[in-house]
């Protein structure tokens, strides 16, 4: 760091990114003043567990912190908890809390995540429907799954299923109710779908595909979920899981340049000099696909947090990590290496009888992701298969006994790649 | 339970003295020493960022991996049979105080 500053470092939000970025500063070597801004009260926390272990049966409410309590203040790190931040004047460059005090700024930092998308329909606002973001909802859910409870869940992604399987495991009665044809349908495909669906259905999970959910009904209290084909499913409890807003408001009302997200460059930065953000508020455009997108995942808060503090302390920065994700469902994982598209081709790897197996999804013969069910045999290969961009036999792919790093082939071609993606796109 | 004290060696050769608290993980300890591991998964056995080396004998005393581990660490940098493990799957013991822990090498 060349430039001497008395002003903080202000980052806006204590989630995974938030906090990878404030040590990331420390220890690539910012010595100067860290602000670390948090809405909530309480210890930064870790979110995976919210949905899994959080929701066990008897596993209590602790739950598991992003560092120790002791970790900011022994570097000098200063907490601002339950307090959000009304308003950033860039021209200041200072941010104006709730309450009115102002907090100048050396370099800001947009790590605000995303909030749970509300149910559109009436009776959304009843007690007892419940959405899944932060340590409180989780406690929420977890008091809600009392053996016998009719729990509704609307949305059959990661948040949706995982709350299904906790809920089951807990003896509730569990009915999904899935607006597409199988669960999960945004990141994966037809056979990890099926797979799923049969083993939550081995459990007693109720799934109910076509399921369009039109009004919630009930005295004060939530008692029944209406669906568009006159349907009524009983309910103590809704848990809606139908995806997620990024909080941009902030950054757009101060002029930063937002469309479904905080729109950054490769480094964080924002159109805003000064300005960065990072997680799941922020899209920007893919390194290895060349599409527009947001990432909801711990890795890209991670990846993120890295690329920023790399911008601001004039670091080297580390090459692009190919996203992943993972859910676990039952007992079983599926974890995930790069971004699947619909219309990629899809083959199996192994039988999903076994409870083990891998999709593969191949963009003009290149290796676009890998899916990896109930073993991780494939994914790390799939992580450096991915940026190489090298064609893989189908023939090869196929044949599970064949590790997929030998199944290779043709010549590296990013930039065939790339354009194929922006033709998808 | 009191606190161990592990001497970690990082990818420089350099050695730090890292206080291990009960409750936690050992990766834990050492996200929680800024030492450069990145934990990516929160200690789900979902990443191999947290790969260390320890002593061959501590290892075969820790018991089996587990298979997530197992498949994750075959793959991994600088893989050692004898003495790989991912930090995150080893739990705090007393009898592990002093213990020399090695960051493996980053992928």
């Amino acid at each position: 760091m060349t430039e001497k500053t008395t002003d903080p470092i202000v980052i806006v939000g204590s989630g995974h990114a938030g906090v990878a970025v404030a040590a990331g500063l420390r220890t690539g070597g910012w010595d100067g003043r860290i602000v670390l801004i948090d809405a909530q009260h309480g210890m930064p926390y870790e979110r995976p567990p919210l949905s899994k272990e959080l929701l066990t049966p008897g596993s209590g409410d602790k739950t598991a912190l992003l560092r120790k309590e002791d970790y900011y203040q022994a570097r000098g790190m200063e907490r601002i908890t339950g307090h959000t931040v009304e308003s950033i004047d860039p021209a200041a460059r200072a941010v104006v809390l709730a309450g009115g005090s102002r907090l100048p700024f050396h370099r800001l930092v947009l790590a605000i995540g995303s909030r749970a998308r509300e149910l559109p329909v009436p009776g959304a606002q009843l007690d007892g429907v419940l959405a899944l973001r932060t340590y409180q909802d989780g406690l929420a859910i977890q008091r809600a799954l009392v053996p016998g409870a009719k729990v509704v869940i609307i949305g059959a992604g990661f948040i949706g299923m995982e709350v299904a399987a906790a809920a089951v495991k807990n003896g509730c009665s569990v009915t999904v109710l899935e607006f597409q044809d199988r669960v999960m349908k945004r990141v994966t495909s037809a056979p990890v779908s099926a797979f799923f669906e049969g083993l939550h259905r081995d459990r007693g999970v109720n799934l109910e595909f076509g399921a369009a959910v039109t009004e919630l009904q009930g005295e004060g209290r939530v008692e029944r979920v209406v669906t568009s084909d006159g349907r009524h499913f009983e309910a103590d409890v809704v848990v809606a899981g139908i995806g997620v807003l990024p909080n941009q408001e902030l950054a757009e009302a101060a002029g930063a340049a937002c469309r479904d997200g905080v729109l950054v460059d490769e480094h964080c930065r924002t159109n805003i000099p000064g300005i960065y953000a990072a997680g799941d508020v922020t899209r920007f455009t893919s390194p290895f696909s060349g599409a527009s997108q947001r990432l909801e995942s711990i890795q890209n808060a991670n990846a993120q947090a890295e690329a920023l503090v790399s911008d601001i302390l004039g670091s080297q920065p580390r090459t692009a990590e190919v996203p992943w994700f993972w859910t676990v469902q039952h007992g079983v994982r599926l974890q995930t290496a790069g971004v699947m598209h619909p219309d990629d081709e899809v083959i199996v790897r192994g039988d999903p009888d076994t409870g083990k197996f891998s999709v593969v999804y191949l963009r003009e013969g290149r290796l676009a992701a890998v899916d990896t069910v109930g073993g991780l045999a494939d994914f790390r290969p799939a992580k450096k298969l991915i940026p190489a961009g090298r064609l893989l036999d189908p023939a090869l792919v196929a044949d599970p006994a064949v590790k997929l790093e030998d199944t290779a082939t043709g010549e590296h071609s990013r930039s065939d790649a790339r354009q194929t993606a922006a033709a998808l796109a | 339970m009191s606190t161990n004290t592990l001497t970690v060696v990082d990818r420089e050769g350099q050695q730090h003295a890292v206080q291990w608290e009960p409750e936690q993980s050992l990766m834990e300890a050492l996200r929680d020493h800024d030492l450069p591991v990145l934990a990516s998964c929160g200690g789900t056995a979902s990443c191999a960022t947290c790969h260390v080396f320890l002593d061959g004998d501590i290892v075969t005393s820790l018991g089996e991996r587990n298979e997530d581990e197992a498949e994750l660490l075959v793959d991994a940098e600088g893989f050692r049979e004898d003495c790989s493990r991912l930090s995150c799957q080893v739990a705090f013991e007393d009898r592990l105080d002093g213990m020399t822990v090695t960051l493996a090498p980053e992928e």
